[in-house]
């Protein structure tokens, strides 16, 4: 049922860098979990799903601005900030 | 007289509170005082901010003196699993990757709790991001089971339940997205309800998985945890599944001794240690006792509950967990020239085992070409399992497993093995799935270990469930315990 798992694919779509020995343990224990999984591959399953859990429609708020948290509150918590605004490395380059 | 303070419910203590024979601060005072005598040895607490406490107490017993009382929970402390926001205080999930997080905000729940006048005290350990089932997976450091400090509490909401089961505090939040609040109070001999699926807000819980996820009450009595209940239920424009409080919920019990109870076969079979077993066998037995109605019932999809579980559980984990990129907040890596590099980086140095492993499956279920086997089949099973227990109910008001399949195991004991901790979860996880409310109440002892048995109700029966455990608690000695440390 694991067929294809690919776990530096898999990390590259998570963003993650895993090392040899990670990668080696993962994927060992991904096959072993997925191998559990194997009980839902040949379950006797409905075709549509009525799920109760979806959302009412009144619960939606009106999509109006409210009150927030306000730069200096947002700035406070960011890894890296400048001049009231999140700094990150450089996303587009000079000649792009 | 103080030494005792922390034995006591919070029932009792809002008592002496409004009676005027006790006042906030003095039994924060004492509290700080069992917190620096046992913290260190049981792990509960991760932190804990003596001179606000000791603030919210004077400014408690300030409005106590000005006759401006808040209600049952004015002046408690109550303590807070480490993923619900509280406006000033770390916010870090037990996790590397939120370690120097202070959370700008307050949570639904912490608006509720001071709006009640209850002390916001201090942060609870937990696994990191609520996976996990030992506590074992903290970034910040172990917690041990109260009634065996070489044991796990349960988890992830092991410091909720440990800080229960040491005197360190009354009242808990913990969390539960699949048995995260009934599992721990198993293992510690508390009350734990994971309530039904909406009743309370979770803004300002940090998202694991958003279907799945519930915010509730623990305690050391069934009193106690409806008086946190109470106060934590109500609507919230901010959390669009949360309907807010129903008087179905919280008032209309009917009588205990008239319930009709199922027992799901084979739940008590296969996987189950016979002292667990027993002691649930022996709380049947005083319900039937009592008058209750005892029949067995069928589930028969319950074998799917772990796997379904597992796939909807880490699929919307390893979306949730996207947003930690090192952009806004949280760890950013300093090895990082290029944006794609920072958000690689940030997660691989931020994140531990067990997040990784949940994000990497999380992520293979949802991918190309296996969304349809994994994903969609598991919300299939997830109608499925869901319509067998609205069935089930629909026979029985209520239905009771044990919490756990067997008493909590030594540290370490299942750290190498993440199959066999994630099937610690069996009885738990269904109510999830299902979105019903649930609720583990102690019930007996496997040696020196406390074992608690579980009840799953309807939507909105949490008051059914609650006075059934009323019931039992009154009838035995195990309400109030802690452990001696």
């Amino acid at each position: 049922m694991a067929e294809g798992f690919d776990i530096d694919h898999l990390a590259k779509l998570a963003r993650l860098s895993l090392t040899a020995e990670e990668k080696a343990l993962y994927s060992s224990q991904l096959n072993s979990i997925l191998g559990h999984f194997q009980a839902l591959a040949q379950a006797d399953l409905p075709a549509t799903i009525d799920d109760a859990r979806v959302v009412r429609e009144s619960a939606l708020r009106s999509d109006v601005p409210g009150p927030s948290l306000g730069a200096a509150a947002v700035t406070r918590i960011a890894p890296a900030a400048r001049d009231g605004q999140i700094s990150v490395p450089r996303v587009v380059d000079d000649e792009a | 007289m103080a030494d005792a303070l922390h034995t006591l419910s919070a029932a009792e203590l809002g008592r002496r509170l409004a009676a005027g024979s006790l006042t906030s601060r003095a039994l924060c005072e004492a509290l700080i005082a069992r917190f620096d005598a046992v913290n260190e040895k049981v792990g509960a607490f991760t932190h804990l901010d003596r001179a606000d406490v000791l603030a919210q107490a004077d400014a408690s017993d300030a409005r106590r003196q000005a006759g401006q009382g808040r209600g049952p929970l004015e002046g408690i402390p109550v303590a807070i699993k480490d993923n619900i926001a509280v406006q000033g205080q770390p916010l870090t999930c037990s996790s590397k990757m939120l370690a120097s997080l202070v959370s700008p905000y307050d949570s639904h729940v912490a608006d509720r709790l001071r709006a009640a006048g209850a002390i916001l005290y201090g942060r609870l350990n937990m696994d990191e991001f609520a996976m996990g089932s030992s506590t074992e997976n903290s970034a910040v450091r172990k917690t041990f089971n109260p009634w065996d400090l070489t044991r796990i509490p349960g988890g992830s909401s092991g410091g909720s339940a440990a800080a229960l089961a040491a005197g360190l505090v009354p009242l808990s939040l913990g969390s539960d997205t699949g048995g995260s609040i009934r599992q721990p109070a198993s293992h510690c001999g508390v009350v734990g309800l994971k309530p039904t699926y909406g009743l309370i807000s979770r803004f300002g819980l940090v998202a694991f998985a958003s279907s799945l996820d519930q915010i509730g009450p623990m305690a050391r009595s069934i009193e106690d945890c409806e008086l946190l209940l109470a106060a934590l239920a109500s609507a919230d424009a901010r959390d669009m599944t949360c309907f807010g409080p129903d008087e179905r919920a919280l008032t209309s019990a009917g009588e205990a001794k008239k319930l009709r109870i199922g027992i799901p076969k084979g739940f008590l079979g296969k996987g189950v240690a016979p002292e667990v077993a027993a002691a649930v066998e022996a709380a049947i037995a005083f319900y039937r006792a009592q008058g209750c109605t005892v029949s067995e019932v069928e589930l028969p999809s319950a074998d799917l509950a772990v796997p379904t579980y597992y796939v909807v559980a880490t699929a919307e984990a390893s979306s949730n967990l996207g947003r930690y990129d090192g952009v806004r907040y949280g760890h950013r890596s300093a090895q990082a020239a290029t944006p794609v590099e920072m958000m690689t980086h940030s997660r691989s140095e931020g994140f531990g085992a067990e997040v990784k492993r949940r994000i990497l499956l999380g992520t293979f279920v949802l991918s190309a070409g296996y969304a349809d086997a994994y994903y969609n089949r598991a919300l299939r099973a997830r109608a499925k399992i869901r319509a067998e227990y609205l069935a089930a109910l629909s026979q029985v008001d209520v239905l009771l497993t044990p919490t756990v399949p067997t008493p909590a195991f030594k540290v370490g004991e299942k750290a190498s093995d993440p199959l066999q901790l994630y099937l610690e979860d069996i009885f738990t996880i269904p109510a999830n799935l299902a979105g019903l409310p649930a609720l583990s109440v102690p019930c007996g002892q496997s040696g020196h270990l406390p074992v608690g048995f579980h009840l799953v109700g309807a939507p909105l029966s949490e008051a059914k469930l609650l006075a059934a455990g009323r019931l039992f608690e009154a009838a035995h000695g195990f309400a109030h315990q802690q452990a001696a440390l």
